[in-house]
């Protein structure tokens, strides 16, 4: 075989491969927006709206942790900001803070512990309550709700990657961090209504139109947000920054010798991560209607990383789909109470398999796979070839 | 004053229990284990069997943990961690389906409960292990209330500790696990037989795991959760101590338990749990690799 033939040959298996990968983008899009048309229980759509939310998750997993090498234990940190400035927002709109005796709303959580004879306006019910004045207007909450994680992921990676913290101890700040915030919500109990969180929230009103969790309309908020950051994310990784990135993760040293300032492109995607986490946050919240602690606790963002390896760390869709399946099977197994207990047993020993046989993931599996269809496409393409150079030239 | 010295101390011990473990899996070994925790908790299920089952107090349950949790952690090398050494991200998503796993076990009382059998002792309830007397009792010296239990954990640690550190740095053995430390590939060109020391170091720290539960289950309830936020703490130590340096590990629980004793005095025991984790963030920041940390790899 010439040189000319084999560059063609990897040229179109180059194309096959991007054209298979837009195939699988597509038909994952056109399965979840048209999952509606299938499935008319809204109890199931307003579940499975849930675990498209995770499936959000395992993109922002995937694109620190597969793409910038950053493993950030702490994913849930950005989770639960977005979730709870979300949160705040529909709580003030919910009846529930209508009804307490005040012309303004107010949580009633922060009434029942007021002092007697407080002011019941939320400025002075306690010393923290003035944070809350602005989230009565909802386009705030859901604009702090990206914003925050995003504010608070650029100030911690700029400290991290500028120090050249990498590997493990980044794992292990991002996982200190979600435990020190965790606390932090859960003692400023007058404010966040500690263990409990917020719950009775009102409904996500957009020019009048209320989004009820159990309707298709919300459902379809979910489906599309989620085609959408996964599109975005495909392309943010395709561009020249997600290239230079790829290079910094496989060898920072090098990148940093050819002129690239790893740092920035670290922070850069880890931001972006943490602001998908926040949005997913903030979509989570809308469909499930409550946000707590429990969205920072290590089990939660541990169980993220889970997802995206089974799914494919280095695959943004492969994490993504990993996502919504694990816990789509959970929760079929949770109906019953034995099979919700053996479940877990079975998570944990996949988890190993994974780890010790499917570094990849699924995504690896189907990579593998439409490789191999390729190499016979293209073995057979060329057998074709040779035969018919082979007639002309008898 | 002594009083807050004695609660940071009695805090320090524990956090040093666990993370003496640790320090020899991960700081010697390079292997995240979240499945410390776990053997932690099975160490603490063992006293609590050993009392019902067998009617054994503490002190034998301390060398019967030891064993237990040491073979189960043999276990674990022999079957998992073996294929993933240098592969430090990976130990910790491997170990934590470990962790998941072994926690399900006890849970579901190693699926005997799917058969409807119930072993007392075991199962997702709560259990406690009962401490001997003489320990509970309050004493009184020269003006000072000392508590015996707590007290007997911070001597235990000690001697644990004294253990550990002569097993390191006295022994053959120790020699040979700190040469491998250093550089696997030199050591096995020396002729130390690696795979074995290093079966053989994980089995020693997960032993050290199973002693912690033990006394752990004396002031704890023993359920099977517990284990998992123990062994935050332990590695948020050991990273902050140095990996591989055991006076650093023992120099890093000491700091963090008595900044958790103090701040809990002035505010709450909720904030102090933040602070050490603020404290924690910023000394990885200031020094990655550690107080005590000596050049390798």
């Amino acid at each position: 075989m010439t040189v000319q033939e084999t560059s063609t040959n990897s040229g179109a298996v180059r194309r096959f491969e991007r054209a298979a990968d837009w195939a699988i983008y597509a038909l994952f899009i056109a399965i979840v927006l048209g999952l509606p048309l299938v499935v008319d229980d809204v109890f199931w759509l307003n579940r499975i709206a849930k675990y498209l939310v995770f499936g959000m998750l395992g993109i922002a997993i995937a694109l620190s942790w597969g793409y910038a090498g950053i493993l950030n234990l702490g994913q849930g940190l950005f989770f639960g900001l977005g979730a709870y400035m979300t949160a705040m927002s529909l709580k003030l709109m919910s009846a529930t803070s209508l009804q307490q005796g005040s012309d303004k709303p107010v949580p009633d959580f922060m009434l029942w512990n007021a002092e007697p004879g407080a002011v019941t306006d939320l400025c002075c019910i306690n010393k923290g309550s003035f944070l809350w004045i602005p989230f009565q207007a909802q386009w705030f909450g859901l604009a702090m709700a990206i914003v925050v994680p995003l504010i608070v992921a650029f100030i911690l990676s700029s400290s991290i990657f500028r120090l050249r913290v990498s590997g493990v101890y980044v794992a292990i700040i991002t996982l200190a961090l979600v435990l020190l915030v965790r606390l932090l919500i859960i003692d400023a109990q007058p404010i966040t209504n500690g263990f409990n969180g917020l719950t009775d929230l009102g409904w996500l009103t957009i020019s009048g139109f209320e989004f009820d969790p159990y309707m298709v309309e919300t459902y379809y908020v979910v489906a599309g947000s989620l085609s959408v950051v996964l599109l975005l994310g495909r392309w943010l990784v395709s561009t020249r920054a997600g290239l230079i990135l790829q290079s910094t993760r496989d060898d920072p040293t090098r990148a940093r010798y050819l002129g690239y300032d790893v740092a920035a492109y670290q922070i850069f995607f880890f931001t972006i991560s943490a602001g998908i986490a926040g949005f997913a946050g903030l979509l989570y919240v809308v469909a499930a209607e409550f946000a707590s602690p429990s969205f920072m606790d290590i089990g939660f963002s541990i169980s993220m990383v889970v997802w995206a390896a089974v799914g494919g760390r280095n695959s943004l869709i492969g994490a993504c789909i990993g996502a919504i399946l694990i816990n789509t099977v959970e929760a079929t197994a949770s109906e019953t109470e034995i099979f919700k207990e053996a479940w877990k047993l079975i998570i944990g020993g996949v988890f190993i398999f994974v780890v010790l046989y499917m570094p990849n993931g699924l995504a690896g599996i189907a990579r593998d796979l439409v490789a191999r269809i390729q190499r016979k496409r293209v073995d057979e393409g060329t057998q074709t070839a040779t035969a018919a150079a082979n007639r002309r030239q008898a | 004053m002594s009083d807050i010295i004695f609660i940071g101390l009695s805090l320090s011990s524990i956090l040093l229990l666990v993370a003496l473990g640790l320090s020899i899996t991960y700081g010697a070994m390079g292997v995240i284990n979240m499945a410390h925790g776990e053997l932690v908790m099975i160490g603490a299920y063992t006293a609590v069997l050993a009392g019902i089952h067998l009617g054994l107090n503490l002190f034998f349950a301390l060398p019967l943990a030891f064993v237990t949790s040491g073979l189960l952690g043999l276990l674990i090398e022999r079957v998992l961690i073996r294929r993933l050494y240098g592969r430090i991200i990976d130990t910790l998503l491997a170990t934590w389906g470990v962790a998941i796993v072994l926690q399900q076990l006890v849970r579901l009382e190693f699926g005997l409960s799917f058969f409807g059998i119930h072993v007392e002792g075991l199962g997702s309830g709560l259990q406690n292990m009962a401490v001997p007397a003489f320990l509970t009792q309050p004493v009184d010296i020269a003006g000072f209330t000392l508590q015996p239990y707590r007290s007997f954990i911070i001597v235990v640690t000690l001697l644990l500790t004294g253990l550990t550190w002569w097993l390191m740095y006295r022994t053959p053995m120790g020699a040979q696990v700190r040469a491998i430390m250093r550089n696997p590939q030199i050591a096995a060109a020396c002729g130390i037989d690696v795979r074995r020391v290093s079966a053989l170091t994980f089995a020693y720290g997960s032993g050290l795991a199973g002693v912690a539960g033990v006394l752990l289950a004396g002031f704890k309830t023993v359920m099977p959760e517990m284990g998992a936020s123990v062994v935050v703490d332990g590695f948020l130590v050991v990273v902050v101590g140095g990996v591989g340096s055991l006076l650093g590990t023992v120099l890093a629980a000491g700091i963090l338990g008595q900044i958790n004793g103090v701040v809990a005095l002035l505010s709450n025991d909720i904030i102090a749990r933040a602070v050490v984790f603020a404290v924690v963030i910023g000394l990885i920041l200031w020094r990655p690799r550690g107080l005590f940390s000596f050049k390798s790899r």
